[in-house]
């Protein structure tokens, strides 16, 4: 049976119950990395460019662990997920980049997704459709067929497994929606019912919310963020993100913000910002970006400044592989009795 | 209407033309300077790449002067500079100016959209007049880049330094005083003929080598710390796999009937990057292979500080270097980048470079014994020279 390799890294946070049902359904096994450590980091690091961005040197570091232990490794290479609206460079170079610093690594499984793609009809049509093109659609079906034929030569296997995983998808996407963070989702989803996360029960105290505004991947990540999550709880925070929001509520946050929507994954986390400040449901807002990190760096100033527009507290968290745990909880301690001292001033 | 775009190295020229010929009024704003950085990065979010803080910089200079239209460049939608004037607007609003913006959207229908993307600055103008004014603005970036060439061969040759470089700054002015096709031609005749005869030292064949990178860092000068007059005034003589010119030629005119300036520079990177990761990057893995094919003697990879696509293509090129046996060196620019540290990593590079000339009758026999072992034993030229460069060049 061959073994698929899912690095617990980037879009592991958005996509994992459907791609491990997709290839688990083809009948290989999967294999996630373990959560990220200091050894892992440093292996990303050791092989990238300084300026790299922490999640991509994480990314790294997952995938070294991975080398040695599955057949394939599981690298997507997300271009766009619809039409005229691209992702980072990161993404895109994903595969590439595994295999120049990381040759070690089996063969890679690395479907481009792109639903950008114009017909041929449509290059000369003006304005531009915001339709997924047939053409788009044809070779997406493509893209997954070639990825399940590693595993077997049947495509209507193929076809049930990824049906299966599209609707694992979506039910993951609405358990999110409940208010569950990606990794309590996660562990819901394969069946752990009692989830021995401490940080569940400061549930009853919750006396402020803050939306926290930044990318799955790093505020997941226990290890980069240290624990961030928790910690807000165990001060009492009740922490809205991205995952939380519908589509068409991101939709329209993203509209409130930037205007057009511009970079796919960053518009995830600008949208869920437009529409909590919209929403005046939360005491203020926490940015969490990574230094380094292209899109980051420009929204961040806009969600500071709609902010700002509606007198909502605003902190931007920039971390690093540096990052010192006090200076953090410091930061976090001190963001939440300003709301508590606002809070009263305000009664 | 009082139009302003920002600077990328001799562009001004052709837009100032452009823009008199359409009799549309065009504020040149002042050429980049440290005002302009320290303008551009106060007014920036903080990690944003530096042609975001230059050109803020440059349109609060051109706002300075009076203008009240600024023309921005839509770019592709990968890397930051589509998303450029969402921020800069609201930041140069919040500093109080009043102004328009107009990007434009020259890349989608080539020439054929150019006369109503023209007329936007020009209400009414007869075709006949546009279409004399982008050709004057054509002729211009041309001759431009013809004479840079030139100047690019002078500069490594010149007996007395800096002979060339004034000559470049007097075409420069000729050009951009020039009012129609002729007088261009006559300027740029000029300038050729100055430049091939200053006096060159014969006896040193110089070093060439290939610059690469982020079109922005590599065509403005003041940014990457005119690293092409430091290399000219080191023997080196530079090709530079951007020029302004060749870039107008395809996006307006050649794409049209389905070619890319890129085609070949993208299959050469096909092994290493597969697709386009935005700006530049794909093409700078694709033209580092080229260049180690024809035989260059080093390449300069210049990026701004965290820069997406250029990162990608950095890490890429490690692997590369080491493969197509090239140097490659990598400058960030940033704005707290130092003139003394960048001459210091340049002159280390061009001394290996040289070394590795001197000795190349050897390696190329040692070259040989290695491909030989390679056969037999796997991979086995990490320990030549060539890995050796590699490291240094990693910094």
């Amino acid at each position: 049976m061959a073994s698929v390799g899912i690095p617990r890294a980037l879009l592991y946070y958005q996509y994992y119950p459907m791609w491990k049902t997709f290839f688990e359904e083809l009948g290989a096994s999967v294999r996630v990395s373990t959560p990220t450590t200091r050894a892992t980091l440093s292996a990303g690091i050791e092989r990238l460019v300084a300026e790299t961005c922490l999640p991509v040197k994480v990314y790294c570091g997952h995938v070294l662990e991975l080398a040695a232990q599955v057949d394939y490794v599981f690298v997507p290479a997300v271009r766009s997920l619809e039409p005229k609206v691209l992702n980072c460079s990161k993404f895109l170079g994903l595969p590439d980049l595994v295999r120049a610093v990381a040759p070690e690594a089996p063969p890679l499984l690395d479907p481009e997704i792109d639903l950008d793609q114009k017909s041929s009809e449509d290059r000369f049509r003006l304005p531009p459709t915001s339709e997924i093109s047939f053409k788009a659609r044809v070779i997406f079906y493509q893209t997954v067929y070639q990825v399940g034929r590693r595993f077997t030569s049947n495509p209507l296997r193929i076809r049930a497994a990824a049906e299966n995983a599209w609707r694992v998808h979506q039910d993951y996407a609405c358990l999110m929606q409940t208010g569950l963070t990606p990794p309590e989702a996660i562990a819901r989803w394969e069946g752990d019912r009692c989830p021995s996360n401490a940080s569940r029960v400061a549930t009853a105290r919750e006396e402020h919310t803050i939306a926290l505004i930044g990318h799955p991947y790093n505020l997941y990540d226990t290890y980069i963020t240290h624990n961030l999550v928790a910690k807000l709880r165990g001060l009492g925070v009740r922490i809205l993100t991205s995952e939380m929001v519908t589509p068409e509520e991101l939709r329209q946050g993203i509209v409130d913000l930037a205007g057009q929507p511009y970079w796919t994954y960053e518009d995830e986390v600008v949208g869920a910002a437009g529409y909590y400040i919209r929403d005046g449901r939360v005491d203020g807002l926490i940015s969490v970006d990574s230094f380094g990190c292209g899109p980051d760096s420009t929204l961040v100033d806009v969600v500071r400044r709609a902010a700002r527009e509606v007198r909502r507290p605003f902190m931007s968290l920039v971390i690093d592989e540096h990052t010192g745990e006090a200076g953090l909880v410091t930061r976090l301690e001190a963001f939440v009795d300003m709301l508590a001292r606002r809070k009263g001033r305000m009664k | 209407m009082k139009v302003c775009a920002p600077h990328m190295g001799t562009l001004y020229v052709a837009l100032r033309a452009l823009f008199e010929g359409l009799g549309t009024e065009i504020v040149v704003p002042p050429p980049c300077s440290r005002r302009t950085l320290s303008l551009g990065t106060k007014y920036s979010p903080e990690f944003v790449c530096l042609p975001y803080k230059m050109l803020l910089g440059n349109f609060i200079e051109a706002l300075e002067m009076g203008a009240d239209t600024l023309v921005m460049i839509e770019g592709d939608r990968i890397c930051r500079l589509g998303y450029y004037m969402r921020v800069m607007e609201h930041a140069l609003r919040d500093l109080g100016y009043h102004f328009e913006v107009i990007t434009t959207r020259i890349f989608q229908r080539q020439i054929l959209g150019l006369p109503d993307g023209l007329r936007v600055f020009a209400p009414g103008a007869p075709l006949a007049v546009i279409l004399s004014a982008v050709r004057l603005a054509l002729c211009k970036l041309n001759a431009l880049d013809a004479v840079e060439r030139v100047l690019q061969r002078a500069r490594a040759r010149e007996l007395t330094k800096g002979q060339a470089g004034s000559v470049w700054r007097k075409a420069i002015a000729a050009i951009d005083r020039a009012q129609n096709v002729a007088a261009v031609r006559a300027a740029r005749d000029d300038a050729t003929q100055v430049l091939e005869a200053i006096p060159q030292d014969t006896d040193r064949e110089p070093l060439r080598v290939g610059i690469i990178g982020e079109i922005y860092v590599v065509l403005e000068p003041f940014v990457n710390m005119d690293v092409e007059r430091e290399l000219g005034r080191l023997g080196v003589q530079v090709h530079r796999t951007i020029m302004l010119s060749d870039w107008t030629r395809f996006t307006l005119f050649l794409s049209a009937v389905g070619m890319s300036a890129h085609d070949r520079a993208h299959k050469a990177a096909m092994p290493y990057l597969s697709r386009d990761v935005g700006g530049d990057g794909w093409e700078s893995v694709g033209e580092t292979v080229l260049h180690a094919q024809a035989r260059f003697d080093g390449m300069v990879h210049l990026a701004p500080f965290t820069c997406m696509p250029e990162i990608i293509a950095q890490n890429i090129l490690i692997g590369v270097r080491k493969d197509v046996d090239i140097p490659v060196l990598s400058i960030t620019c940033d704005e707290q980048m130092g003139r003394a540290g960048m001459i210091t990593r340049l002159e280390a590079f061009v001394d290996l470079l040289r070394r590795r000339k001197r000795t190349s009758g050897r390696r190329v026999v040692r070259r040989d014994v290695a491909r030989s072992k390679r056969f037999s034993f796997g991979a086995g030229s990490a320990a030549l020279p060539g890995g050796k460069s590699g490291r240094l060049s990693g910094d």
